[in-house]
């Protein structure tokens, strides 16, 4: 058989999944002896370029409570024309339509290469996909004149018949009507007051006549045609949308000195959730909000207008000093739930200096699947080329974008589901295989995720619920399926079913098979999500402990060592990298706040708790790749010992793409060597990193921010600040300077971080 | 090729701002050829004791050699020229920054690539609503007006000029698809009357095929209705324009547009 590390890898690309446990322990009390649940990061739509989807319905398990979908894992009497279901046991007919099937002649989701398989189904008429642009007026001109220009240039990105709709807001909020010819209209609210759904709705003529006609205003028409004032098709309003966009202005509301402009970000979103939800519900749909300050009048504000009182900071949150906070947030959260039932997505683009407010609107985002993007200025490469991303295409010229995605979780009797963790919202569906025991957002085997592209991934956390002693279950394989039903961004209804097994063990007699089963890397980003979905709700310090808890547990349990003598200590190969991954995530903004403003914290837990599993082990543990005459390039350890002077360091954090140049390279370019025939393979080595810096520029989403410094260069901090500092002022003597830089800190290294583990993992008392 | 190019991001506005990849070089970008995501174990994770990543020197207690910041290794040790060590493998050479417009080919016409625009302007007159097709026709006098006097860049020309060739071909994907090129990286110079290009593409092709042999066939033979106003392709008085000032050439745009004050007051918004 392969190895591990193979089976693991063949069966992310096939289907998108990645357990923390390869084989699974039979029994509940063995599971959660092993610290480390049976989890797994599962892409729903991670991109198969070799998978052509089949045009007909998926057969369903006829038991009304199970409903499961016929698989490759299934018994199947060809004979009787009759499948057993995998997950319940009840036999199923076949319908007349598989009359034909035979052992040759079989079904594609019978074959065990369709492990993961992709039905078009018809349901209902084909949606258009909708886009609803919310754009803050309250920006430098600057600013503006940019964000306007990249508006415009989507336009020419989304297919000709999206809809697009644009609501402006300053002081006010402006919903304007896109028609092909006449007179600009725009139907204004205030910013302050607070409006339902059903306020909004009438006002914009959206229900019936005789409710809506006010003040004069001929009643509006009838719901359909009324929801095209607002909401076009782009083939038709492009000229003119256009146009509207190129006159937009500043805000012309004067804005005092000392003070902030009054942004009405509350209402102006208040304004196009109500617009969707009673135009469009159930359907596809973004809400692109544009914002270059925070929401400072309204419901939903963050801070006052009064520049003398700074927006909350980390300090005025831990001692609840933050007057806006909860009530900020408890308007946002409404909304975003209102938001995810309808189906409908909202991102964030977040551009200013200061902090916006991303820390109490961030759920719009986090329960719709929306993008969260954070930037200096609109007028920025980072912002400008992010947003072209996310209409970027596929192979098929289809956009990485779906909508109204809800994943339903199957398990084999043995297992039962605990929870998610990712940019879904809970659909509250009880099953006999939700678990009690909730991690995550859980309670429920469904989830809603209105949002999602080939590279969204959700944390699944599952229990073990045989008894002990009670035999390995029958089959000697527990089975769990995900059924993804989504709307394609072509407006196609799909269901895209994954259905995975693995084997169950004894953890008494096969606990080495178990060990050497072990995925790391998932473990760490599983373990990471649940640290990082507590942080959201408890305090940092807590977060910490626990997840040292879990580490120190898991070390006792595969470690091998005699008691009470740390230097015997060892692990096996498949957890030799998890403490250095538990080190660096502590470390991290995920967990720590230091030195980070809400906002960032927000932004960055955001973006950790959607990417797949190699993006977010690059943001707990950045990758350093050293560059040299003596020899390729190679990744070596994140640690002070790896800057040399000789070396150009690439690092990737995700977030920032880092080229350090050495002393002497630094030196040498100076003196301009790469610049003379002579040193051509100088001139090489300097280039060598930049293009490999290039080809992760060209496919990250978010842009990350781009740093290219040197030896003593102020902007080396980034990379100075996530080495291990193995070296520092402290032992400086001890170890020399010759093998690296050393870092002014008085942070743990990994060194000690290790002793510390060990003694505690092979301590009796503990 | 001028349509691949990496620009510099805005350091003015954006801390550390990435470099700017031109549409082309997004588009031609296919799978990550060399992923770097390899990571080394330390060595005392599974090994023994505490000793970190590298040996001590070897008398841990010699003063460091502090601030030896050795001189610039230039006349001695620089770096290896071409010899001993083989340059480190590279990622595929890449033009970098603004590819100096190598081929100084002629430069593209304004009246050969507004003759086929226009025509195509008239092939839509027949089907196509008379108030977007004067709309249309308002943007490319903006884009006449621009081109003329030389607010375009050579890259947009040279675009424009391939774009109203794939076009008089019935290429539409790809017409389409310069045009977004042009959108993607050149909006600033281009998004006022680009839009009414992207129209004009998108209703040639769904015209029916009589229709549309009006505009493809008199194609082949090409200049022949351009000539009459040739010089007027380069000097910048173009007598068709009204409006000389740069500053506002967003002017003509007939309907009247109430200013946001005003719409204040007389909107439905309720008291």
């Amino acid at each position: 058989m392969a190895t591990y590390q193979e089976f693991i890898q063949q069966n992310e690309d096939r289907d998108g999944v990645r357990f923390s446990w390869n084989l699974w322990p039979s029994s509940r009390l063995e599971a959660t002896r092993l610290v480390v649940p049976v989890s797994c990061l599962f892409t729903p739509l991670k991109e198969r370029p070799d998978l052509p989807p089949v045009q007909y319905e998926p057969v369903l398990c006829s038991r009304a409570n199970c409903k499961a979908v016929l698989n490759p894992l299934c018994q199947v009497d060809f004979r009787a024309k009759i499948w057993a279901c995998n997950f319940c046991f009840q036999r199923n007919p076949f319908p007349p339509s598989y009359a034909g099937i035979s052992e040759v002649n079989q079904p594609a989701e019978l074959m065990p290469q369709f492990s993961t398989i992709e039905y078009i189904v018809q349901r209902g008429p084909p949606a258009p996909l909708i886009f609803l642009y919310v754009v803050d007026t309250c920006l430098e001109e600057e600013d503006l004149q940019a964000l306007k220009e990249s508006l415009q240039m989507s336009l020419s990105l989304l297919p000709p018949n999206a809809l697009v709709g644009l609501i402006t807001f300053g002081r006010m909020v402006q919903v304007h009507e896109l028609s092909c010819e006449g007179i600009a209209k725009s139907y204004v609210f205030r910013g302050t007051k607070d409006l339902t759904a059903k306020q909004i709705q009438e006002m914009l003529g959206l229900t019936k006549p005789g409710a809506a006609g006010q003040q004069g205003r001929p009643p509006a028409p009838q719901d359909a045609a009324a929801s095209c004032k607002f909401l076009q098709p782009v083939h038709r309003v492009d000229m003119n949308l256009t146009d509207l966009l190129g006159e937009l202005q500043r805000d012309p509301w004067p804005v005092p000195q000392g003070k902030r402009p009054l942004r009405s970000t509350g209402v102006a979103l208040s304004v196009a959730v109500g617009l969707l939800e009673g135009t469009y519900p159930n359907t596809g749909a973004r809400v692109m909000l544009f914002i270059g300050g925070p929401p400072t009048q309204g419901p939903g504000m963050v801070v006052g207008d009064e520049l003398k009182t700074p927006i909350r900071s980390w300090h005025d949150i831990q001692k609840d000093n933050a007057r806006h906070l909860k009530k900020a947030t408890k308007y946002y959260e409404a909304m975003a739930n209102r938001s995810a039932t309808n189906g409908h997505s909202i991102d964030i683009y977040a551009c200013a200096l200061d902090q916006t407010g991303l820390l109490e609107m961030k759920c719009l985002s986090n329960l719709t699947g929306g993008h969260i993007v954070m930037g200096d200025s609109f007028n920025t490469s980072l912002f400008k080329q992010t947003f072209q991303r996310v209409f970027s295409k596929d192979y098929n010229g289809d956009f990485r974008m779906a909508f109204g995605g809800v994943l339903d979780v199957k398990t084999s009797r043995e297992l039962k589901v605990c929870g998610a963790i990712g940019p879904c919202v809970s659909l509250n569906s009880k099953g006999p295989c939700v678990s009690e025991n909730e991690m995550g957002i859980g309670g429920t085997s469904q989830w809603k995720v209105c949002s999602l592209n080939p590279s969204s991934t959700l944390g699944m956390y599952f229990e073990v619920v045989n008894q002990h002693n009670a035999p390995v279950p029958q089959g000697g394989r527990g089975v769990i399926q995900f059924v993804t039903q989504y709307q394609h961004s072509n407006t196609q209804k799909r269901i895209r079913v994954t259905t995975v097994a693995r084997n169950w063990a004894d953890a008494q007699s096969q606990i080495q098979h178990i060990e050497s089963s072990f995925d790391q890397e998932a473990a760490a980003v599983l373990m990471a999500r649940l640290g990082v979905f507590r942080a959201e709700s408890e305090e940092g310090p807590d977060v910490l402990r626990w997840l040292d808890r879990q580490l120190i547990r898991l070390c006792q349990k595969f470690g091998q060592f005699n008691k009470d003598d740390p230097t015997s200590f060892r692990l096996s190969e498949s957890l030799s990298l998890y403490p250095q991954f538990m080190f660096h995530l502590r470390r991290s903004p995920f967990l720590q706040v230091f030195n980070n403003s809400p906002d960032e914290s927000s932004y960055y837990r955001h973006h950790f708790v959607r990417q797949d599993l190699t993006q977010s082990l690059i943001m707990i543990q950045p990758i350093l790749y050293a560059y040299s005459f003596h020899g390729p390039p190679e990744p070596v350890l994140l640690d002070s010992s790896s800057i040399l002077p000789d070396r150009i360091l690439l690092m990737d954090t995700f977030f920032q793409l880092v080229i350090y140049h050495g002393e002497t390279i630094a030196q040498w370019r100076k003196a301009g060597y790469q610049e003379m025939a002579e040193y051509e393979n100088f001139k090489q080595l300097l280039q060598a990193p930049l293009d490999d810096a290039q080809e992760i520029l060209q496919t990250r989403f978010p842009m990350p921010r781009y740093i290219d410094t040197e030896h003593g260069g102020s902007q080396a901090r980034f990379l100075l600040s996530k080495v291990n500092p193995s070296q520092t002022h402290n032992n400086l003597y001890t170890w020399g300077q010759e093998t690296g830089a050393p870092i002014l800190t008085d942070d743990v290294s990994l060194q000690v971080f290790m002793d510390h583990l060990k003694k505690l993992a092979v301590s009796s008392s503990a | 090729m001028e349509d691949m190019f990496i620009k510099p991001g805005n350091q003015e506005r954006g801390w550390n701002d990435p470099p700017q990849f031109s549409y082309g070089l997004q588009k031609a970008h296919g799978p990550q050829r060399n992923l770097l995501n390899k990571r080394v174990a330390p060595p005392a994770a599974s090994g023994s004791g505490a000793p970190p990543m590298t040996p001590p020197s070897s008398s841990p207690l010699a003063p460091p050699p502090m601030g030896a910041a050795p001189p610039p290794r230039c006349p001695a040790g620089p770096p290896p020229g071409c010899v001993a060590t083989p340059p480190p493998p590279l990622g595929p050479m890449r033009s970098q920054g603004e590819a100096p417009s190598s081929q100084p080919e002629s430069e593209p016409d304004v009246e050969a690539v507004l003759s086929v625009l226009d025509k195509a302007l008239t092939a839509c007159r027949q089907t196509v609503k008379e108030q977007v097709c004067n709309d249309v026709g308002k943007r490319l006098l903006l884009l006449r007006d621009s081109w003329s006097s030389g607010r375009l860049s050579l890259s947009v020309r040279r675009r424009m000029d391939n774009l109203s060739q794939e076009l008089q071909v019935g290429h539409w994907d790809s017409a389409d698809d310069i045009h977004r090129s042009l959108m993607v990286d050149h909006v600033t110079e281009v998004s006022q009357w680009m839009v009414g290009v992207k129209r004009l593409i998108a209703e040639t092709r769904k015209l029916s095929p009589e229709h549309l042999e009006a505009f493809l066939k008199p194609a082949e033979p090409d200049q022949d209705p351009a000539e009459p106003d040739q010089d007027s392709a380069e000097p910048d008085q173009d007598p068709a324009e009204p409006h000389q000032d740069s500053a506002e050439p967003r002017q003509d745009s007939a309907e009247p547009r109430q200013d946001p004050e005003g719409l204040v007051q007389d909107s439905v918004s309720e008291s």
